[in-house]
Parts: structure tokens; sequence; C-alpha cells
């Protein structure tokens, strides 16, 4: 392997995990802060990524400034994650947070069935494309290559915002302060005037929409097609569990592990690409079953 | 200020509480008292509307049932649970200072709430910027008593404070307790506890709870 394809894997794998953790952070705040496992988070990635290429490729058919397809992509994914997040939540998963997980799971995975069928309704089975935020950025010369500015700056710049926007929400906000006082203590928290029940819906839109924003910002590389909410479920998975679910940083941490060793692993011997992330997992989980920087027993964001 | 009538409580279908009929008015410090499992915290939950129940609960008139439990601090009622659950993400001060960040109180409000709680328990001053998890269970009831202080305007709900304390540190909670019935002489405060003799020399009457039912009201005629 010579140093160029190295660094080629690097940033492919960068990209890869700036993505990666945007879908797995809100997978593990939700289930850290609500105890479900919501299957239905690779639809809400999916259709954030859908709803982004129908609103880009509207954008720049009607002739706007194709830098709008930016704050387009930010508006697509709020909006699914509100609209759906919060429809799913106040529906649905507020009349089970009592019930067996199994039950939960259940549901979230029916959810997910629906939403998979309603999104090959509404936009079929052919694969949609939506690159102007990748053409509008061009290219830039890292480790003496060159690579999309979009990739190797954009969405990384984009991951640690979110992280760092998500690490302050939650340690110097009033809500922030509410949703770990609720996580820890459903019952103390209600005793001293929080309304756990708005907690609980805060927190699923805030993780729904950044699924839909990992699909909206993976809208300009990838070709969007039928089934890459399954995939994206089962890979965000597998990085918020090697982190330990619930684990805000660590997501990051695994998620770049998992992004990097991915992209290596394309390069090297593809045969492994598609099962690299699940086997980081298996390794990982074997030494640690409760994650890189999961502990026992505590419930913890 | 309080009134329970015929009041049922279950836990999960559990029936747990029967045929709870009491008053407590203002200024007044009634024991709850009764064995390990008699239904005390249960009776203290189902205040704070954490159970299933039925009949009829009126809090300063109006129907208590109908208020969402989270908005039943808000009457200023405080509630320390019996086993603290204090948050630990929080330092001592966040966890005392939380209540009323959630109420959204003013500056003024927040600080002069804040001088009575440091009036009544001195020692929290020094606790305030130590993590929740670091203090021992004593000071750690200490701690659940000025969180609870921050919203009880009117009703203070105690769960075994005493329970565990060593003889020194349930003086200083008895005398704190002491300092808050002079500088809030209307409020109200329900104590459990399982030693009834620990509390007669402060409250003014004991009720006592067996198997889930009311056994006996009484008051206490003041021996000092
Ligand atoms: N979550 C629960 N689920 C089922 N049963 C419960 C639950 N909580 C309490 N109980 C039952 O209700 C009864 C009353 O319990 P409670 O905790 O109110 O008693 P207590 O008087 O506070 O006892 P202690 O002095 O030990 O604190 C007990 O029989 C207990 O087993
Ligand atoms: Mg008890």
């Amino acid at each position: 392997m010579t140093m160029n394809i190295a660094a080629l894997a690097l940033l492919d794998g960068l990209a890869y995990a700036s993505l990666l953790f945007l879908v797995a952070v809100g997978l593990t705040l939700i289930f850290g802060v609500l105890g479900i496992l919501n299957v239905a988070h690779g639809s809400l990635y999916a259709i954030g990524a859908y709803a982004t290429a129908t609103l880009g490729q509207w954008l720049v058919a009607q002739g706007f400034n194709p830098w709008l397809t930016f704050p387009g992509m930010i508006v697509a994914a709020v909006a699914v994650g509100v609209l759906l997040g919060g429809l799913i939540e106040r529906l649905l998963l507020q009349r089970i947070y009592s019930k067996d997980p199994v039950l939960q799971l259940l549901v979230t995975f029916a959810v997910f069935m629906i939403l998979e069928n309603l999104q090959r309704m509404i936009w079929g089975v052919q694969p949609y494309f939506m690159s102007t935020p990748l053409t509008v950025l061009g290219n830039v010369r890292l480790l003496g290559i060159n690579y999309t500015a979009y990739q190797v700056l954009f969405l990384p710049a984009a991951a640690l915002v979110v992280l760092f926007t998500l690490r302050y929400f939650l340690r110097h906000t009033n809500m922030g302060a509410q949703i770990l006082a609720v996580t820890e203590d459903r019952e103390a928290a209600t005793a001293i005037g929080i309304n756990a029940s708005r907690v609980y819906f805060m927190t699923f839109v805030i993780g729904a929409c950044f699924a839909a924003l990992g699909g909206a910002l993976a809208t300009p590389t990838t070709s969007l097609v039928t089934g890459m909410g399954a995939n994206m479920i089962v890979l965000s998975f597998a990085v918020a569990a090697t982190a330990g679910l619930g684990q805000i940083e660590g997501a990051a941490i695994s998620a770049l592990i998992i992004g990097i060793a991915r992209s290596f692993a394309v390069y090297l011997s593809p045969e492994i690409e598609v099962i690299m992330p699940y086997l980081i997992m298996v390794l990982v989980l074997l030494v640690r079953p409760n994650g890189l920087f999961g502990k026992e027993t505590v419930r913890k964001i | 200020m309080l009134a329970l009538s015929k009041v049922d409580a279950s836990i999960n279908n559990i029936p747990i509480l029967r045929d709870i009929s009491f008053t407590v008015g203002p200024a007044e410090t009634v024991a709850l008292v009764g064995r390990n499992g008699a239904g005390k915290t249960t009776l203290l939950r189902t205040i704070m509307g954490f159970t299933t129940c039925h009949g009829e609960m009126r809090f300063e008139g109006a129907d208590l049932r109908a208020v969402d439990p989270h908005r039943r601090p808000g009457l200023g009622i405080g509630y320390a649970p019996e086993d603290r659950r204090l948050f630990s993400r929080f330092t001592i001060t966040q966890n005392i200072l939380l209540p009323a960040q959630v109420a959204k109180l003013g500056e003024t409000e927040t600080a002069s709430r804040l001088e009575r709680v440091y009036h009544v328990l001195p020692e929290l001053r020094d606790l305030g910027p130590r993590p929740a998890g670091s203090v021992s269970g004593g000071q750690g009831k200490m701690v659940a008593l000025g969180r609870a202080l921050m919203l009880s305007s009117r009703l203070l709900l105690l769960d075994e404070p005493f329970q565990g304390l060593a003889p020194v540190l349930a003086q200083r909670y008895a005398e704190a307790l002491g300092r808050l019935r002079e500088i809030d002489p209307t409020l109200a405060i329900i104590i459990t506890e399982s030693n009834p003799e620990l509390l007669r020399s402060f409250a003014s009457r004991t009720i006592t709870v067996e198997r889930g039912q009311i056994d006996s009201d009484a008051s206490n005629e003041r021996t000092t």
C-alpha cells in the first residue's frame, strides 16, 4: 500500500465517519434518555436524504443560487426530524415507555417497515442524486491528494459542530439539565417540577433530527436507493454499541474507528469491507461487554 | 390545607393503600409512623402523584388529582425521598438550584430562596461545589432537604429523614427543622419514621399506618 492510498483511505474514512457519527449520536441519545432502541432511526435517515434530494433538485431546477442547497439540507432534515419524529413519539412511543423493551423494539421495527414502504411509494425505487453541494464547494489538496472539500472539510466540521453543540446543550442549558435529570431518575426529576413527557418528546425529536441530518448530508455523496435506511440502522447500531449505548463522545470515537477501518478495508481487502464494522463491534464487545466507554448498570448520556 | 378522603392507591395494579383519610393544616407537623412496608413511602408518593389512586385529594381547596405530577411541586409542595435521589451529574449547589431553574424563578427570588435554604442548613454552603455523587449518605439527606426546601412554601414531605443518620447528624437535622419552623411557621410538614418515639418531641400529631391503612391518628401531648 502506497502512502497515497493510505491518505486516500484516511480521508474517505473521515468523511464516512462523520456521517456515521451524525446518525449514531441520535440513536445513542434516544437510547440513553428514553431507554428505547429506535429501529425507525434508519428510516428517518433515509427520508431525510430523499427529502433533501427533492428539495435540492427543486431549488436547482427553479434556477435558485446553488449555495441555497446548503440551508436546504438543514431545512429538510429539521422538517423530517420534527414532523416525522414528533409524530412517532406522540402517537406511539409515548404509550409504551413503561412497557417491555422487546415490545418497544417490535414497535419501532414496525414503524421502520411502514416508513420503508411509504418511502418507496413516494420516491419509487429508482436512485436519486443531488450533488450540487459537492460541486459548489470544489476540491482541496490535502495530504498530497485532491479531494472534495465537501467530504474532507464540510462533513467533519458538521460532525464536530453537532458534537460540541450537543455537549454544550446538555451541560449548560435549562433543557439540557432537565434531560440529564430525567435520564438519571425520572421520578425524582418529576418531584422537582420537571415535565418528563416533554423531556422525552424533545429528546426524541432532537435525535430524529440528527438521523435526518445524517441522511441530508449524505445525499451529495451517495446515490439514494431503497434499503439505505436498513443498512444505516445496522451500521449506526454497531457504532453506538461499540462505544457503549448512551455514550455521546464515545460514539464520535467509535465512528472514527469504524469509518476509517472500513475505508482501509475497501483498499486492502475489499471482501471484508461490509463485515468490517461488525467485526470491530464483536471484538470490542467480547473484551468490553458494555462497549469502549460504557459503564455497568448506570444509564448515562 | 391537605385533605385526603377515602384514598386507595396501587402500584402496577398491586393495591397498597386502602381507605386513607386525614387532613393536615398549615403550621402542623405530622409524624407518619409505621413498620417497614406499612405504606408510608407509598402515601407520600401518592401525594406527589406517582401511584395510581382513587378517592379524593384536595390541596388548598383544589383537586390535587387533577394536577399533573410535575406541576404539584409548583403548588409549593417539596418532597425529599427516602433514598435521597440526588442527581449525580450535578454539583450540590446545582442540585439545590435545579427546582428553581426548572420553575424559571427570577434571579432575586432564587437568591432569596437559596438564602432560606442556607439559613436552615448552613453546612450546605461549604458542600456546594462538590459533585452530588461524592457526599456521604448523611450529607446527602441534608442536600435532599435543601432541594425540597427550594419549592416547599406550603407543604414539605420528608421520607424517613433520620434513617441511617449518626446521632450527631440526626441532632443537626432536627435543629435544621427547628430553624425552618422558626422562619416559616405556617409551613405544613409530614415526616415519616419507623420509630414512633423519635418524632414525638417535635411533631404535634402522629398518624400510624399499618398494612396500608390508617391505624390511629392522635395529637401528641407536649412533654417538654
Ligand atoms: N414499586 C412497588 N411495586 C410493588 N409493590 C410495592 C412497590 N413499592 C412498594 N410496594 C409494596 O407496598 C408496601 C408498602 O411499601 P412502602 O415502601 O410504602 O412502605 P414503607 O412504610 O415506606 O416502608 P419502609 O419503612 O421500609 O420504608 C410494601 O408491601 C411494598 O412491598
Ligand atoms: Mg419507606
